[in-house]
């Protein structure tokens, strides 16, 4: 059988980088593929080069065997090629038809734009595909969730068949991310070609037919899900070995660090994101709190931190009460924070990782107020050499480094403060496996040496892997709290979910 | 194939700037040669008249120095504020509120005044004082605004120029005016005239005086904690607040800062050159500073040399209208054209040409 998409021999060269080395890739109409690598293992790259946002240095693009002249995304859509990217792309304000219709010459000059014709085509596809859309919906109103499936539904109105997601269950919760792959597979049963780029291995075994792997810009394999496994994958990928599961230590928890007694806090737009939440975090334990993302997870950090003032509530370390405290007093106090958006807020990507390994700790390489850059350069070293951050260069700017990489900075330089107490805001987010191996093992290091974790991840597997208690956010407020042997992945998806997570028969504590 | 593509990243640091600001001036040079062929005059020594004349001799190159002072100032207030994200346009206006506190204080060393018979070694530093807490003062009310209400300082401050401007033309023809004469001040006793470089030189300690801050804020934003501290604050304020940074403080010194400099180059622009308060005597200087400090990468040395530069340019067109009878505005339409092309030079370090050749080239080395 003729592949759907053929890509031969592709070669992408950006200045001083090889990111695709001869890729040969394709996808068959009716199956789910994943395309599978680290972060810059060249995935991205060889996707947008098949829908047409990157020209290539060489090599061949098929359509059902015959060359395709890619010049632009045009000829990617008129070919039937559609991509999803992680950020969405759709007007809040629009309603679902118009979102769908958006771009295309639907009504024309001066003509009215005719909605009622497409939204009947809308509903039939919605209805064909299972994907439950309602083509009057404004987008603003829709869960997330819904709002990806109405990118797929722009795909399919453009008559797509093979369809591109980039790393679609990033945003989802975990029943959310069932019901997508659920119409992936509708969509694979119906003639359509499906990939997914993502590092989620357990995504891939459950709901791919085929995978294949990228590593350094080359392709390292591309086998049948059916006859592979997780730690094969995961070897292709990293290649070496890797530890999936992290190994906890039972270690009883000491008193308690950091104390948070109804704290209530408001969001950007004025509402309450923070609703009389309150936590205890004691010495030497992980504490995971779970949620789907914008449920006040980063408010409470904020919060926390001093970022964003308390509308009401307490912020306790040990005796001392911080709820009015200045970032930097808290951070002398011993409350050091790792925040979700390393890139932006937890370091400065124009400036070198020697000055942004500082950030926060200006105050202590000042001598008569001028910098000592002799001490935060070796500082900076320290930092590469202990957690093994490359390239080993304290000059090189924060921004050209790996995810992965810039974590460990951010992550080595709140280690480096000595806290009490550390907040840790969705870790590995966007890392690749060998990456989250070192955070992970990092922070039980950090566990087993006394410190009291706060752990917030929209990762499930992550807070049951790393956690001594969970607890659930949902809109502001917890809704419920276990220890780690209690924590099933029904219950808290549930509690994500909003619900009590009484239906399996628990209480709360 | 198509001809433009995005980088993976755009292309940083130093080298890569400055490669991409000398190619603009080497550009700007080039289109504008053409614009002397018309009047029948060879480029080539078009600019070397151009350029023999402001710097090669030496009363050019006392004028080039005598023009680059005050631009040199107005470009390192330019780099302390936009380096801290506070896009404060009001240079013009605090020229002239630092000329004017310049001229009150020199006024009061007349006879018969508080400071009379105060020597040149003390006016100076008092001087200084004067137009840098009057210029601090005047642009940290629009930082002021900022910090605490969030007002939009790109609007406060190019605002208050006006009110700066029509601020001296009330001083120059009410209280500074000088007795029965034009709406200026009087002129102002000569023992607080800047003094001249050298002998027969019309370049005066101003230039000594602009070089000094240059070190000084290249010392203080590129060394210094608090440098460091704006310095993030201007690239991202939601880190500099995660590292601990009033942000709000730092942008507000910024800001006091910036109109402290500008002001400067009002007190060097009136003890140096024109001896009096004039209405309307900085000219839009402080906007041409700006384009300085833009040309210098926002870098202290860098708008040095950019100051330099440009002052040198206007001086040699005036030169090279007199003695080659060459429109002295085909030089300003050069100068407009450099800063089109360091702009122009802004898309190329997000997207790079690809050239057909080369693609076929790399294709056949395939497989």
């Amino acid at each position: 059988m003729t592949p759907f998409l053929s890509a031969r021999g592709i070669v992408k060269r950006f200045p001083g980088v090889l990111a695709n080395d001869h890729v040969d890739f394709d996808v068959r109409s009716g199956e789910i593929h994943a395309l599978l690598g680290e972060n810059g293992a060249g995935k991205s790259t060889l996707m947008q080069i098949v829908y047409g946002l990157y020209g290539r240095d060489a090599g061949e693009i098929l359509i059902e065997g015959r060359p395709l002249d890619l010049r632009s995304t045009r000829d990617a859509i008129a070919a039937g090629i559609g991509m999803i990217h992680q950020e969405f792309m759709l007007v809040r304000r629009f309603s679902v038809t118009e979102n769908v219709v958006l771009g295309l010459k639907a009504g024309g000059g001066l003509r009215p734009l005719d909605l009622a014709g497409p939204a009947r085509e809308i509903a039939e596809l919605s209805r064909r595909y299972g994907l439950q859309v309602d083509p009057s919906a404004r987008i603003e109103h829709l869960p997330v969730g819904t709002q990806q499936r109405v990118e797929i539904l722009k795909l399919l109105y453009r008559k797509a068949k093979l369809l591109i997601l980039d790393e679609p269950t990033a945003v989802l919760t975990p029943g959310e991310a069932e019901a997508l792959l659920k119409v992936l597979r509708t969509l694979a049963d119906q003639g359509h070609a499906v990939v997914i780029v993502t590092h989620k291995l357990h995504e891939i075994m459950a709901a791919a037919d085929r995978v294949t792997i990228m590593r350094d810009g080359r392709v390292v394999g591309s086998v049948k899900t059916a006859g592979s496994s997780e730690a094969e994958l995961a070897r292709l990928m990293v290649g070496r070995e890797v530890a999936l599961t992290a190994r906890r230590s039972t270690r009883p928890a000491g008193p308690s660090v950091l104390r948070v007694e109804n704290l209530t806090v408001g969001d950007d737009q004025g509402r309450r994101a923070l609703d009389g939440l309150s936590l205890d975090l004691r010495e030497g334990e992980i504490l995971g709190l779970a949620g789907v993302d914008g449920n006040g997870q980063s408010e409470l950090a904020q919060a926390l931190t001093g970022l964003r003032a308390a509308a009401g509530g307490r912020v306790l370390l040990g005796a001392r009460d911080l709820t009015r405290a200045s970032p930097a007093d808290r951070r002398s106090a011993g409350v050091a924070y790792v925040p979700a958006d390393r890139r932006h807020v937890g370091s400065v990507g124009a400036l070198s990782i020697a000055e942004n390994a500082i950030l926060g700790d200006q105050r202590a390489y000042a001598r008569f107020g001028l910098l000592d850059r002799r001490r935060s350069r070796s500082f900076a070293a320290e930092l590469m050499e202990r957690f093994d951050i490359r390239p080993r260069k304290p000059e090189y700017p924060a921004g050209k480094l790996s995810g992965g990489n810039l974590q460990k900075v951010q992550l080595g330089r709140a280690i480096a403060s000595d806290p009490r107490a550390l907040i840790v805001e969705q870790p590995t987010r966007g890392l690749d496996v060998g990456a989250v191996e070192a955070v992970w093992a990092e922070l039980l290091r950090l566990r087993e040496a006394g410190k009291a974790i706060l752990l917030i991840s929209a990762e499930l597997e992550e807070i049951l892997n790393l956690s001594d208690r969970v607890a659930v956010i949902y809109e502001g407020r917890i809704m419920g709290e276990m220890s780690a042997a209690e924590a099933d992945l029904r219950r808290i998806g549930l509690m994500m979910a909003g619900s009590h997570g009484e239906e399996v028969g628990h209480a709360d504590p | 194939m198509r001809i433009l593509e995005r980088r993976a990243a755009p292309a940083e640091g130093a080298a890569a700037s400055a490669l991409s600001t000398a190619l603009a001036v080497l550009a700007a040079l080039a289109a504008g040669g053409l614009l002397f062929l018309p009047f029948g005059a060879d480029p080539f020594s078009a600019y070397a008249a151009l350029f023999g004349e402001s710097f090669l001799t030496w009363r050019g190159l006392g004028f080039t120095l005598l023009k680059a002072a005050p631009l040199i100032l107005i470009g390192l207030g330019t780099v302390v504020a936009w380096r801290t994200g506070f896009g404060f346009l009001g240079f013009e206006g605090c020229v002239m509120i630092g000329a004017a506190a310049a001229t009150w204080v020199a006024l009061m060393v007349r006879e018969g005044q508080i400071l009379a018979g105060l020597p040149f070694a003390a006016f100076l530093p008092l001087a200084i004082l004067a137009s840098l807490i009057a210029g601090g003062l005047w642009s940290g009310i629009v930082g002021l605004f900022k910090s605490r209400f969030g007002g939009n300082e790109v609007i406060t401050s190019l605002m208050m120029n006006y009110v700066a401007l029509l601020l001296v033309q009330y001083l120059v023809s009410g209280p500074l005016r000088e007795p029965g004469g034009l709406p200026q001040s009087p002129r102002l006793p000569r023992e607080t005239w800047l003094p001249q470089l050298f002998d027969g030189m019309r370049a005066n300690a101003g230039i000594l005086i602009a070089l000094a801050a240059a070190l000084v804020v290249w010392g203080l934003l590129l060394r210094s904690r608090i440098g460091y501290e704006m310095v993030v604050t201007g690239l991202n304020p939601r880190a500099a607040r995660f590292g601990g940074v009033e942000v709000g403080r730092r942008q507000f010194m910024a800001a006091c800062l910036a109109g402290g400099l500008a002001a400067m180059a009002g007190m060097v622009e009136v003890l140096g050159l024109h001896h009096r308060l004039i209405d309307g005597m900085s000219g839009g200087v402080g906007f041409v500073g700006m384009v300085a400090a833009l040309l210098g990468k926002l870098h202290p040395l860098g708008v040095v040399i950019a100051a330099t530069l440009y002052a040198g340019m206007t001086v040699g067109a005036d030169a090279m209208q007199r003695q080659a009878g060459l429109p002295s505005s085909i030089v300003f339409m050069i100068q407009s054209l450099i800063v089109l092309f360091i702009l122009a030079g802004e898309f190329f370090r997000r997207y790079r040409l690809r050239l057909p050749g080369r693609r076929t080239a790399s294709a056949g080395e395939g497989v």
